[in-house]
């Protein structure tokens, strides 16, 4: 079989079911790529080969003989290193806790298991989730396969990046301000905020309590489906889990885009963040491909970019300062300075101003929610431009704040990150689906018929 | 916010030191800076509630979440 590495969830999960593809087989390939890959790329900052191929070989004979643990029995998966995989030391990329080791699984670790996953290891990130790439911390930062020199986004990045060079099937990010879909977008694979509460965030280090979400990501829009119905669902023990059961993700992705009622979030990228030419022109291409499918756009208004992200700033560094003032009392020069600056801020902040963010917040939330009433789904930009260079610190600075991410996980609704196409400079740009609570499918389904259309899942970067 | 004032060096001294961040403020004084500036930037451009009774989200809640 060639190409192993680009097999997708779905195809590898039906062939090891079916005896056609070995798991161990698989897993030795994976491994070959990630030790010629990753030295370039660094997406791992722990790859734990040997377990894996063990698990591999239990897989393969749990199969053997008929015992069938799941829908992702043998598929290989990297977990970003703010989610705690027992027996492996969570770092979240710092040094203040580079001895860390987790004793049991994150619940959405154990659910991917429970299901017949296997994971291979623990991914870069930025620094606690929070910042840009730094190179003043323990681990390089993760570099964009489709350009080694350029951004991969973040903070999820070794997720983004391992996923889009074929390291691993499928990846969890965590998204609190678009750390899901911004290396999706900067990466050209999929990448979903599921709606608020979805996903247990139990076992995952917390950046801001009423912001955090765990998504999966995936390099087609049917595995990302595929992996939300395996880690979603209900759990007493996290405070913010939703009492709604999963739904059938799977269930609508063939059913097109006809009779779907769009709303196109045109301001975002037109008035509030001017993208750049090739940004814009991508997203009315995704529009019209739409329409000519069957779906109906109108035009949608929600409050200004501006806004959104000042809500979700005050919240976010408030809420990032009470769990990590401590450390920044005793160990300041233990962080980079990037996340430091970011930390930090949160003691500037009063009670008040946490307060009135967080009602703020509720109006937005009725914001999207009244331009939802009239729409199926919410199209908009994610990011403005196409990823910086990695080593341009005042590039990242400038372009990082240049997205439409926040202001869904100021509401909770779920969004879902892809490419739009390709640059001039051959790097990935991207478009947005935002639903309404817990309609995860209907993203989905618009995502597959985009990516149908588009022939998205089939674009991979060209690395040797 | 409307009437939201800059921090000046005094006032960026004064709260970094309340909340405890002595050791930050001899070492990483430009860093402390920047949060500063961070947390201003971003209350002054959020806008208050419209309505003086709007209720903070989310809210108080006993039982199940969303």
């Amino acid at each position: 079989m060639n190409d192993l590495h680009w097999m997708t969830v779905a195809e590898v999960a039906r062939a090891i079911a079916a005896r056609n593809l070995s798991p161990v087989e698989l897993m030795e390939a994976l491994l070959e790529r990630i030790a010629r890959l990753d030295p370039k790329l660094n997406a791992f900052i722990r790859l734990d080969a040997d377990v894996a191929i063990h698990a591999a070989r239990a897989a393969e004979a749990e199969i053997a003989s008929g015992r069938q643990r799941g829908p992702l029995h043998g598929v290989p998966v990297g977990i970003k290193d703010i989610i705690d995989v027992a027996g492996l030391p969570t770092t979240c990329h710092s040094k203040l806790l580079i001895d860390n080791i987790a004793s049991t699984d994150a619940v959405c670790v154990s659910r991917l298991r429970g299901a017949g996953a296997i994971v291979l290891g623990k991914l870069s990130t930025h620094e606690f989730a929070i910042g840009g790439p730094s190179f003043d911390l323990p681990w390089p930062p993760a570099r964009n396969p489709w350009n080694t020199d350029h951004h991969p986004g973040g903070s999820s990045s070794g997720s983004g990046s391992g996923l889009a060079a074929g390291l691993f099937s499928m990846a969890l990010g965590s998204d609190t301000g678009g750390s899901v879909r911004n290396p999706a977008s900067a990466c050209g694979i999929v990448g979903l905020k599921p709606t608020y509460g979805l996903v247990s965030r139990r076992g995952v280090f917390p950046l801001s309590f009423t912001l955090d979400h765990v998504g999966p990501m995936t390099r087609t829009v049917a595995d990302n489906a595929l992996m939300l119905g395996v880690i979603a669902g209900h759990d007493p023990v996290d405070p913010g889990s939703a009492a709604t059961p999963a739904g059938h993700y799977t269930s609508a992705l063939e059913r097109g885009a006809r009779g779907l009622r769009v709303g196109f979030v045109r301001h975002f990228h037109e008035e509030d963040m001017p993208a750049e030419p090739e940004v814009a022109a991508a997203l009315e291409h995704v529009a019209r491909t739409l329409q000519t499918l069957g779906a109906e756009i109108r035009d949608v208004r929600l409050p200004t970019l501006g806004e959104f992200a000042a809500v979700n700033r005050v919240i976010l560094q408030s809420e990032a300062w009470a769990i990590h003032g401590q450390w920044l009392r005793e160990r300041p020069g233990d962080y980079g300075q990037l996340a430091r600056r970011r930390l930090m801020s949160g003691a500037f902040l009063s009670a008040g101003d946490y307060v009135q963010a967080a009602r703020r917040r509720l109006e937005m939330i009725g914001a999207v929610e009244a331009a939802l009433r009239d729409v199926d789904f919410l199209l908009c930009a994610s990011a403005m431009d196409p990823p910086c260079r990695i080593d341009d610190p005042e590039a990242v600075e400038r372009t990082y704040p240049r997205q439409a991410r926040t202001p869904f996980n100021v509401t909770g609704h779920p969004a879902l990150a892809m490419m739009s196409g390709l640059s001039s400079g051959g790097l990935p740009l991207s478009v947005q689906f935002v639903g309404r609570y817990f309609a995860e499918a209907t993203l989905f389904q618009v995502a597959r018929e985009w990516e149908r259309a588009a022939g998205m899942e089939n674009k991979h970067p060209p690395l040797t | 916010m409307e009437g939201v004032m800059t921090m000046d060096k005094t006032i960026v001294e004064l709260l970094a030191r309340r909340a405890g961040l002595d050791k930050a403020l001899a070492q990483f004084p430009e860093d402390v800076a920047a949060a500063a500036k961070q947390a201003s930037d971003s209350v002054a451009k959020m806008k208050a509630p419209s309505d003086p009774r709007a209720e903070p989200w989310p809210p108080m809640r006993v039982g199940a979440g969303l």
